[in-house]
């Protein structure tokens, strides 16, 4: 994200280059590609569209403390995946991108994504979901005035972002497993990822309701106090 | 030019009405040794902070501070980096990176040095610091003298003209405190580097000091050199902080030059007063007959791999007495504690409390005005938002404590100074009116005076029934006011005895009284002790 | 006398990438096989018997993946029997197994991979690209356990006080959420404490030099062109098509022209090159006690 001076439009690319392109060469890779290259071309848009996070992260100047404060917002992430069955690690995402902004958003999700799996197993599938974590992030990030006042559209947002989340990573599953996307091993996918669905839209809605005020309080206080 | 020069710099917290650093001005050399000090909350910490622009927190703020004659906040980002170095308060929060070595080159790092001066810096350092061995360890791994140690180092790699420490010593052992300060020395000595320190111990670094500076409510009161500044010192409360030389020759009335070193203290002892009584008479100190606290044979490790930390722990707390704990930095009383508290389970022998084996408490009984212990970070302490809240949250209503907190109730207890939030922790401990009260390191980061008053506090609820034990690295502080002291080595007590007896027979783990009246009194260990001797034998040239 | 695991960590790394690579993306039996064998072979010299339930969990893995495919897919010409009305294929059975071994394959590989590449590896790879990056993340790793140091401490500290009222449920979990809210305010402002020490040296000021303890020495060097060109034959034989091995509508035949034999032994060697190295450090080692 060197290149674009303009503000607008570089948002705009930047949200809608991987999140649109992704889906859509996966699918069109079942068309053009034989089979397993489709694997291979859509983890290498997922790493690209990471690594461009990333320069544009690496270019600008951030400030040590805001640095910080998405380095504990990740450790935090990380910790909380070790909570059973509930996963508070979506919603401390969406609440670091709200008060934090996008960029912060991204970071935390896509990283704490990649660290954790350090301890949850790393596999290829590390690139999607630091993708999938990042873009709700990033996401929040835009949405964060109508998150912030509107409770209930918090909780659609939580809700929305579990279900987005697993079908993101069922397409991988897809992918994995047969090399090339199929509409009907996707159904399978979604219908077997079921539980997991309904846990995450749960979690995110249980997470986002204990910890979004209390939070907002926190990292207010350090606002005042040391103006980050 | 002066190489530092502050003129009528004031600072004020957002929200608060008195400025916590208000119109002070003073002046050091290059290569001169500065020591701050001043009650808890006077206003170091954040005097201190205001000398580098990145540690700057909000809050209003007048005046300037100079270096080499240009004012701080216009000085170039590098050299206000490099060129000031500061050790922060607590080891633990200054440390960055994962790895000793990384801690030592981060710095080098930041400025873009290139890696092979990066590599023969840390090296050196590291070697002149010896913490080489620890090189490639975890910081996580440390203890809390090798964490200062490391920070000292990671900020001597930049090679600093100003090196500015906020109470480094506070909770290092009384031999590891007295290799820091000589490694101050050492620095002062052969890089003539100037340094400004905050402490409340003075005794080591008064010797070293060319101007000592005295706070009080944000205002430097008095300014000069120890041997001026300490003679026109009038207030009883931060007398008690000087040298204990310098005391006994107060307390005395001496005339002539006031002695500041032990050396200094021992001469004018024997130059001035004769020694035919060399002892103060001692009942023998009886206790009462029940264990409050009972160890045997107490055997624990922090993982199966781990050596023993303690190692066969067998000692006995017997009830309404004052023990303290003293010992070297990592050998073990926290963690006796800790096993005490019921919260680190022996593998083998038996602790019982009351009389009672730990298990037998059910139910969380035992900490149901049974037993308190206050833990030695204490900002664990806290749970509020307002240190108000917090007493509310522990039962005690702020006109029942002992000390005053009434300037702080309703600041978030992370605003406090140090020694206030020592203060505030130590009031949520005395709420719970445990009949057994367990204090780790309580008068850390605590000035003289609020020692001496939490000595007098502590006095009154023993003799009132309460058993107390406190794990200290403060000698004075026990040889003013323990009934017995045990010495804690290698996750054993290796001796113990009353103050007079236990201190008169240490070397290195005892009070400056005790070493300057070595050979000269056989068991005067504070400066009552000996100013009481002194009178009693009378003046030297009183004879003839 | 290093075991494979001390070399120059951007070595190590990229000798993953050479082995994973032609693994992932060509679907020949042989060079699977080779991989599963070399990353399986990998592992047991690592870790000995340690670890003897996680291989079972593989193997179940290898189960469930090698059985999925022929049941939803239905491919193929030799059909082997007629299951609700759909044929199942000899093809997608043995089409699944193959995937079942690439998937396995890749999971050994990345675990030795995790087990070798510490933090403080991955540092130095990764921060000459990003210095800024590489700082977050040691930095987040660090915050891991030293956030859940302070809870247990924390924790502690209000037990002694009493804020656990009884030993029910209830009562720990409402002391415990008090417990985390502070820790997380602690978190916060320990963050900025430590941020403001970066800053206090030098952080920010301008470009960032990465220093690391790790060097690039010959033996380095000599790995490194090694598997480079162990790993250059494979995609050579690769991109010319001679490793190309087809399950649908019938098994194609493997292809054994001198390029496919050439990428194939290059690609064996290449998957037991770390077992070697460290079995020889093992036994030099033992001779040497032996001796002395
Ligand atoms: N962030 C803050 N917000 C508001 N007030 C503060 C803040 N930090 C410190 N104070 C107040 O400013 C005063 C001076 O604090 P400072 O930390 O400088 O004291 P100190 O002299 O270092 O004390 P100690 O010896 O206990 O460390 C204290 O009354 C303290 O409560
Ligand atoms: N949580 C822990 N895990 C592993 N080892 C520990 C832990 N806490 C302490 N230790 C080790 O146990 C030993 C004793 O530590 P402890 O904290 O009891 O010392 P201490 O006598 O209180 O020292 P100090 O005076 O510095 O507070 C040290 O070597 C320390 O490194
Ligand atoms: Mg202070
Ligand atoms: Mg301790």
């Amino acid at each position: 994200m060197i290149l674009i001076k303009n503000v607008g439009v570089r948002r705009l690319v930047r949200v809608s280059v991987p999140f649109i392109l992704i889906p859509l060469l996966a699918v069109a890779g079942t068309l053009v590609f034989d089979v397993k290259r489709n694997l291979f071309v859509s983890m290498l848009i997922a790493v690209l569209a990471l690594l461009l996070f990333y320069t544009g992260f690496e270019s600008k100047t951030v400030g040590s403390r805001r640095m910080v404060i998405v380095a504990v917002m990740t450790a935090l992430c990380f910790v909380g995946r070790f909570i059973p069955f509930l996963k508070p690690m979506t919603a401390l995402t969406i609440i670091a991108a709200v008060y934090l902004g996008g960029e912060a958003g991204f970071l935390v999700g896509s990283l704490s994504a990649v660290l954790s799996n350090f301890y949850f197993g790393q596999g290829p599938w590390t690139a999607f979901q630091m993708l999938a974590w990042g873009l709700i992030g990033l996401f929040a990030g835009v949405l964060s005035d109508p998150i912030r006042k509107s409770r209930v559209f918090r909780t659609a947002y939580g809700v929305l972002s579990g279900v987005a989340y697993s079908m993101i990573m069922d397409i991988w599953t897809v992918l994995w497993y047969n090399g090339t996307f199929g509409w009907k091993y996707y159904l399978a996918a979604i219908t077997t990822a079921l539980p997991y669905t309904l846990s995450y839209a749960v979690s995110n809605v249980v997470f986002l309701v204990l910890l979004f005020e209390p939070f907002g309080e926190k990292l207010g206080r350090i606002k005042k106090k040391y103006g980050v | 030019m002066e190489f530092i020069k502050v003129e009528s710099l004031s600072f004020t917290y957002p929200e608060c009405t008195a400025p916590a650093v208000d119109s002070v001005s003073f002046a050091a050399e290059q290569g001169s040794f500065n020591v701050l000090c001043g009650a808890t909350g006077c206003g170091k910490s954040t005097l201190l902070r205001l000398f580098k622009r990145e540690l700057e927190v909000r809050g209003e703020r007048s005046g300037r501070i100079l270096y080499r004659g240009t004012p701080t906040d216009k000085l170039e980002t590098k050299v206000s980096a490099s060129r000031i170095g500061f050790v922060m308060q607590d080891p633990e929060q200054q440390i960055v990176t994962d790895k000793v070595w990384h801690e030592l080159a981060f710095g080098l790092e930041s400025l873009g040095t290139p890696q092979d001066v990066i590599a023969r810096r840390t090296a050196e350092m590291a070697s002149y610091f010896g913490i080489g061995s620890l090189y490639e360890k975890n910081t996580a791994e440390l203890s809390g003298g090798q964490k200062q140690l490391l920070n000292l180092a990671a900020v001597m790699v930049m090679q600093p003209e100003l090196l500015i420490l906020d109470e480094p010593t506070a909770q290092l052992d009384p031999v590891a405190a007295s290799d820091f300060i000589s490694t101050l020395k050492k620095l002062n000595d052969d890089f003539g580097l100037t340094i400004m320190i905050a402490e409340h111990r003075l005794e080591e670094v008064i010797p070293l000091c060319s101007q000592l500076l005295i706070m009080e409510r944000g205002r430097i009161i008095l300014s000069g050199s120890p041997r001026d500044v300490i003679p026109r010192i009038t207030d009883a409360d931060i007398m008690s902080g000087m040298p204990s030389a310098a005391r006994l020759f107060s307390s005395l009335d001496g005339r002539g030059a006031c002695p500041v070193t032990v050396r200094e203290g021992r001469d004018f002892l024997t130059g001035s007063y004769r020694n035919s009584a060399r002892k103060i008479e001692e009942n023998e100190y009886t206790h009462s007959p029940d264990t409050a606290l009972g160890f045997k044979d107490v055997y624990f490790r922090y993982s199966k791999e781990s050596p023993d930390v303690l190692n066969g722990l067998s000692f006995s707390i017997y009830t309404g007495e004052l023990v303290c704990i003293l010992g070297g930095n990592g050998s073990g009383k926290t963690t006796s504690l800790c096993t005490a508290a019921g919260l680190l389970r022996a593998y083998s022998g038996t602790v019982r409390v009351f009389g009672r084996k730990l298990k037998e408490y059910r139910n969380q009984s035992l900490y149901r005005g049974c037993l308190a212990m206050l833990p030695q970070d204490v900002k664990t302490v806290f749970l509020k938002n307002t240190v108000r809240e917090e007493l509310a949250d522990a039962g005690i209503a702020p006109e029942e404590l002992p000390f005053s907190l009434d300037d702080v109730l309703e600041r978030h207890p992370y605003d406090l100074s140090g020694g206030q939030q020592q203060l505030a922790a130590l009031a949520k401990v005395l709420a719970v009116k445990p009949r057994l009260l367990l204090l780790d390191e309580p008068t850390k980061a605590l000035d003289p005076a609020a020692k001496l008053n939490i000595g007098r506090v502590l006095r009154k609820l023993r003799d009132e029934g309460m058993t107390i034990a406190i794990v200290t690295h403060d000698v004075e502080f026990a040889a003013l006011f323990a009934d017995r002291c045990m010495m804690f080595f290698n996750g054993k007590i290796v001796s113990e005895g009353t103050p007079r007896s236990f201190f008169a027979d240490n070397s290195f783990y005892t009070t400056a009284i005790s070493r300057m009246t070595r050979g000269f009194f056989d068991n005067a260990v504070t400066v009552t002790d000996a100013a009481e001797l002194c009178r009693r034998n009378g003046a030297a040239d009183d004879t003839d | 006398m290093r075991s494979f695991s001390e070399f120059n960590p951007a070595v190590v790394f990229l000798y993953f990438m050479f082995v994973t690579g032609p693994a992932m993306f060509c679907s020949n039996p042989v060079i699977l096989v080779l991989s599963l064998a070399g990353a399986v072979t990998f592992f047991l010299v690592r870790n000995g018997s340690a670890h003897l339930k996680s291989h079972l969990g593989f193997f179940l893995l290898f189960v469930i993946l090698a059985l999925i495919n022929p049941l939803i897919s239905h491919n193929g010409v030799t059909v082997l029997f007629v299951l609700n009305n759909n044929p199942v294929t000899l093809e997608a059975l043995l089409y699944g197994i193959n995937s079942a071994v690439m998937v396995i394959a890749a999971l050994y590989w990345l675990r030795s991979l995790t087990q070798i590449m510490t933090g403080d590896r991955l540092m130095y790879i990764f921060g000459r690209f990003s210095p800024k990056l590489a700082l977050l993340i040691s930095m987040t790793l660090r915050f891991v356990p030293l956030f859940s140091r302070q809870t247990a401490k924390t924790r502690n500290a209000q037990k002694a006080l009493g804020l656990y009222k009884d030993d029910n449920i209830i009562d720990t979990i409402l002391g415990d959420m008090r417990v985390y809210s502070i820790v997380i305010t602690w978190a916060l402002e320990n963050g900025i404490i430590t941020a403001d020490s970066m800053s206090a040296r030098g952080y920010g000021t301008g470009r960032r030099t990465s220093f690391s303890v790790f060097r690039m020495g010959l033996r380095d060097v000599i790995l490194l062109i090694v598997t480079g060109a162990l790993f250059a034959v494979c995609c050579i034989a690769a991109a010319q098509g001679s490793l190309k091995f087809g399950f649908y509508p019938a098994l194609s035949r493997l292809q054994t022209d001198s390029t496919a034999l050439a990428g194939i032994i290059c690609y064996g060697v290449l998957a037991f090159l770390p077992s070697v190295i460290d079995m020889e450090v093992n036994i030099r080692w033992n001779l040497l006690r032996s001796r002395a």
